[in-house]
């Protein structure tokens, strides 16, 4: 009886703290969103409310209109697009430059490897605001100021793609190309159908963080593209600011609105992005 | 016999090289776009970044080679350089600390949970995908004077000067911007290397009687030491960077309270058009990122365990 | 290399300046038109360049918008790169940094010996540099308090008079402080515009920075301690130095605070109670105010130039004025045209017209030099210590005059 009566007692324990241990963290995780609340809230009120004191945690008067409003002040469906457009083109490219380049540093023999790796490595440390203006002469000198070329090309070859796709590559075991070697197939073709099957969770990595990367980029973005049209959606909210003042409600509404594909990629791939960041603890150390 | 083998051996070899030569072939030719680009888009601008850094170049007008001078004024000149320099440390050495404590913290907890891991997994990853200048703005709001932090203190009756007016609070609110933004990667990261560690090893430890605590320092740390380190490499890099909360925050303010390396990057290049100086900031910035990544890389033998 | 870059960019743009220039008369010209604004204006930039094209109907303009903040970071990197606009927009107060990316008016003027008279003369110079024109205006205005009338009337404070002085601004702020509510609401720019009108300079006479000069640091700490003494102003935060005065005014937070009249549109509708304007209060001496503005030039490296002049005047001209001023979009440069924006866009607020005209009667030239940015800048950053007590205006000022060349 005794002992039944303690594995009961035991379990009736754990369970209150596993409950207490969940309740827990959900306050932090609410608590942790609390940013993400407070730019609803201040996008569904009149921009005098925004600042109004003393604070109110709720507005006043909800003025749900406002995200209809600051999506049609603005041409956002086209920044939308434009976003879209920068962002898949970069990553597109970016992935498919650096699985051939991450091909050849892990698998092809040629003088120099180690040497043309270690400086990819070290072009990482270099503070990108620093190239900018370089960066846009080369842009200007190619005719590319205001396309989408001039945005989205300077920016498609980062070289942390080529190292860690070359770190993924090199764990695949060389037995499975050599076989398809024997056979004739060329490298090329190895690397089309054999290794890129294989990485998905590595490229889809690269995919998602290049994505993300460029659907927030800024200021590269904001020199290149001189035509209002052509503007991306973290460019489009600085509109708002105006010498007249700055309608925070709208920029809250627009934030939110550019917020939409991220949260949904974060939910509808959460199991690829916990994949490829596993596989990224995996390769960390080596 | 003798000639045999010589004979056959000359082909083979000359086989090897040809084969060598081809992969060589091959190599250019997957490097290639990779390396047009690299070059275009990456080697030249730095190229052109180092020569400016040399220069008086003023964005509007021709620039004139003024040697070293930029160096010198920034070394010995600049009466805001060193409190610059002394505030860029301070938050990378707080926000990389905090960092990595509060994620291990979260990953550690997250991985305790029975049920609904990924969720919270999303939740602290969130922020990730949110627009750099549609946090800092949220934040601004949050903590500008008589703001929503200023409403909670003062409803707690805790008196503390307004965050983003005050000398010592102000970095304080950059760093738990930039520690919101960015504990999210990391959270993830440990997470899913605490989930690799082998259940058998815990269970047998804890068959042996080893506490919960015993458990995390012996085991479950070291075991995840390599990727605790590639995440500080990395946060590193990233923190002494750091620009996007300051500008939107802080402007470097109030006084020169929150100024960061970064910032003045972009306050002597493109606020006041000292290319020249800007840049030769940005390579301080460099060979400080160097030499932090470098000493995390001597310190790691002390701490890290690869497992071979 | 860097170097050879730059020179081989500028060859590229000169020599096309010359190859096009040599065009017909009246073929068609298609020009470009850099301006900021939110997207709200588009309809009325675009009702201008539908003017010039009305007028000359070989020239089209067509217009580039960009976010006010933003405009200011992306010109200097098109100018030095060549890409600029035909037009460019321009503010009086920046003028020192860019007046050497814009095309020399005073030619064209003796060209067609255009007259100048009807424009408002402060903003001619402040849109000139050493002399020469670089930009016609399409607004201008003096700095102005914007007051709450409820507040006043609500707390017995007689509205001000145009000759208003600084003991009674600081007694009405006082007086409108209470609980949580602030007789003021101060900004980084106050502590320009209202040194100025007290009769200080922060200038020496060689156009230098001269900011720790007995007068100017005195009239800088009379308005600093209506925050760090007397409590009637919130601090503001160096990140937003320029933007939430308006708001705490608009919010019925401050009762007071310091802005142009190209803002007295936007905060009347932004607002539920009467707003009021008053010069800004003057110091022992006679009242002085400085006015600022901004208008278009032509970009020196444009390959249109003779249209982009016609363009121009047709855009700074009485029917593009009188559009502007009507839609409140800005108090225009020319004196005829004002009227509409007193009599369409300001007729509900009281005062516009008799504080606006003592105010350019008694205008003083707006004085600037390549380091006005940095300036302001620096201001915005340092200034808070000096606001909440940690620092005094005195050593405030020589930090930033020790940063400033």
């Amino acid at each position: 009886m005794t002992t039944r009566a303690k594995a009961k007692a035991d379990a009736q324990r754990t369970l209150a703290l596993d409950i207490l241990n969940h309740g827990a963290l959900a306050l932090v995780a609410l608590l942790f969103l609390f940013p993400f609340f407070w730019m609803v809230s201040n996008a569904v009120r009149s921009n005098a409310e925004v600042l109004a004191i003393p604070v109110r945690i709720l507005p006043n008067v909800y003025e749900w209109g406002n995200f209809a409003k600051a999506w049609s002040e603005l041409p956002f469906g086209r920044f939308f697009l434009n976003s879209m457009i920068v962002s898949v083109s970069v990553t597109v490219i970016t992935v498919v430059v650096s699985c051939l380049s991450g091909y050849a540093f892990a698998r092809l023999k040629f003088p120099g490897r180690d040497q043309l790796l270690m400086a990819y490595l070290g072009t990482l440390m270099i503070p990108g605001i620093m190239l900018i203006i370089p960066l846009f002469l080369i842009v200007n000198n190619l005719g590319m100021v205001n396309t989408f070329q001039g945005v989205i090309l300077p920016v498609a070859f980062g070289t942390f793609g080529s190292f860690l796709l070359r770190q993924f590559f090199l764990s695949i075991p060389l037995e499975l190309e050599e076989a398809a070697r024997i056979d004739g197939a060329s490298r090329l073709r190895i690397l089309v159908s054999i290794i890129v099957p294989l990485s998905m969770p590595a490229i889809g990595l690269l995919s998602l963080f290049t994505f993300i990367g460029q659907w927030n980029n800024f200021l590269w973005p904001l020199i290149v593209m001189t035509g209002s049209d052509n503007a991306t959606l973290p460019v489009g909210l600085t509109y708002f600011q105006t010498q007249q003042g700055t309608a925070w409600n709208f920029i809250m509404a627009g934030a939110a609105l550019s917020m939409i594909p991220g949260v949904i990629l974060a939910i509808v791939l959460q199991k690829l992005i916990y994949n490829s960041i596993a596989l990224n603890a995996g390769m960390g150390g080596r | 016999m003798h000639e045999t083998a010589v004979a056959n051996a000359v082909p083979a070899k000359r086989r090897k090289s040809r084969l060598d030569a081809g992969e060589g072939r091959t190599a250019f030719f997957f490097l290639l776009p990779s390396l047009i680009g690299v070059m275009l888009f990456l080697v030249f601008p730095i190229i052109a970044s180092v020569v400016l850094s040399f220069t008086n170049w003023k964005l509007l007008g021709q620039p004139a080679f003024v040697g070293f001078a930029n160096y010198t004024r920034l070394f010995t000149a600049d009466p805001q350089f060193w409190p610059v320099l002394r505030n860029t440390l301070f938050f990378t050495a707080e926000y990389l600390v905090l960092n990595i404590i509060i994620s291990l913290g979260l990953a550690v907890w997250i991985s305790s949970l029975k049920m609904g891991q990924r969720w919270f997994r999303v939740i602290f990853f969130l922020p990730t995908f949110t627009p750099g200048i549609a946090v800092a703005i949220v934040w601004m709001l949050i903590f500008a004077p008589d703001g929503f932090f200023d409403f909670v203190m003062s409803s707690l009756s805790i008196h503390i000067p307004s965050m983003l007016t005050d000398q010592t609070l102000a970095m304080q609110a950059v760093i738990i911007v930039s520690l919101w933004a960015g504990v999210g990667y990391n959270t993830v990261l440990f997470n899913a290397a605490l989930d690799m560690v082998p259940a058998n090893y815990l269970e047998a430890a804890r068959i042996d009687g080893a506490s919960a605590w015993d458990r995390f320092w012996k085991i479950r740390l070291p075991l995840i030491s390599p990727t605790l380190f590639f995440g500080t490499v990395m946060t590193a890099i990233t923190s002494l960077q750091v620009f996007d909360q300051i500008y939107v925050m802080t402007r470097g303010g109030p006084g020169n309270a929150t100024a960061t390396l970064g910032y003045a990057i972009y306050q002597r290049g493109f606020q006041n058009f000292q290319m020249g100086y800007a840049s030769a900031i940005a390579w301080v910035m460099f060979a400080m990122i160097m030499a932090l990544t470098a000493f995390q890389f001597w310190l790691q033998r002390k701490w890290v365990h690869y497992d071979n | 290399m860097k170097l050879s870059l730059i020179l081989a960019g500028a060859a590229l743009v000169g020599s096309s300046v010359f190859a096009i220039q040599v065009q017909a008369q009246d073929a068609p010209v298609n020009l470009t038109w850099q301006m900021w604004g939110d997207e709200k204006d588009t309809a009325l930039w675009e009702s201008l360049a539908a003017l010039v094209t009305e007028e000359y109907p070989n020239i089209t303009v067509t217009p580039q918008i960009s976010g006010w903040t933003d405009y200011w970071t992306r010109l200097p990197v098109l100018a030095s790169s060549g890409q600029i606009a035909d037009l460019v927009a321009m503010q009086s107060m920046r003028m020192p940094s860019f007046y050497s990316i814009l095309e020399p008016l005073n030619p064209h003027f003796e060209g067609d010996s255009f007259d100048l008279a009807p424009f408002e003369p402060s903003i001619i110079s402040g849109l000139s540099h050493d002399g020469t024109s670089y930009a016609l205006p399409y607004d201008v205005g003096p700095w102005l308090v914007f007051y709450n009338r409820d507040k006043f009337a609500e707390a017995g404070v007689a509205e001000p008079a145009p000759d208003w002085t600084f003991d009674d601004f600081k007694a009405a702020a006082q007086k409108l402080t209470s609980g949580e509510n602030y007789g003021y609401a101060t900004q980084a720019f106050d502590f320009i515009a209202g040194p100025v009108s007290l009769g200080a300079e922060y200038f020496n006479d060689a156009n230098q920075f001269d900011l720790t000069n007995a007068s100017y640091v005195a009239d800088v700490g009379k308005f600093a301690d209506l925050v760090a003494v007397d409590k009637a102003s919130p601090v503001f935060a160096s990140g937003a130095g320029a933007t939430t005065a308006s708001g705490r005014f608009a919010s019925g937070n401050a009762a007071m605070y310091i802005d142009g009249p190209w803002s007295l549109i936007s905060t009347q509708g932004a607002v539920d109670f009467k707003v009021g304007v008053a010069p800004l209060p003057r110091g022992e001496g006679e009242s002085r105010f400085i006015t600022a503005g901004s208008g278009w030039g032509i970009s020196a490296t444009s390959a249109n130039k003779e249209a982009a002049y016609k363009a121009l005047q047709v855009l700074t001209g009485p029917k593009a004025a009188e559009i502007l001023a009507s839609a409140g979009r800005a108090l225009p440069g020319r004196l005829a045209e004002q009227s509409f924006w007193y009599d369409v866009a300001a007729k509900d607020i009281s005062g516009t017209r008799e504080t606006l005209e003592y105010s350019f009667e008694h205008a003083t030239p707006f004085r600037l030099n390549e380091n006005w940015n940095e300036f302001e800048n620096l201001l915005t950053q340092y200034m808070p210590l000096a606001l909440n007590g940690d620092s005094t205006t005195e050593a405030v000022l020589a930090d930033i005059q020790s940063q400033l060349p």
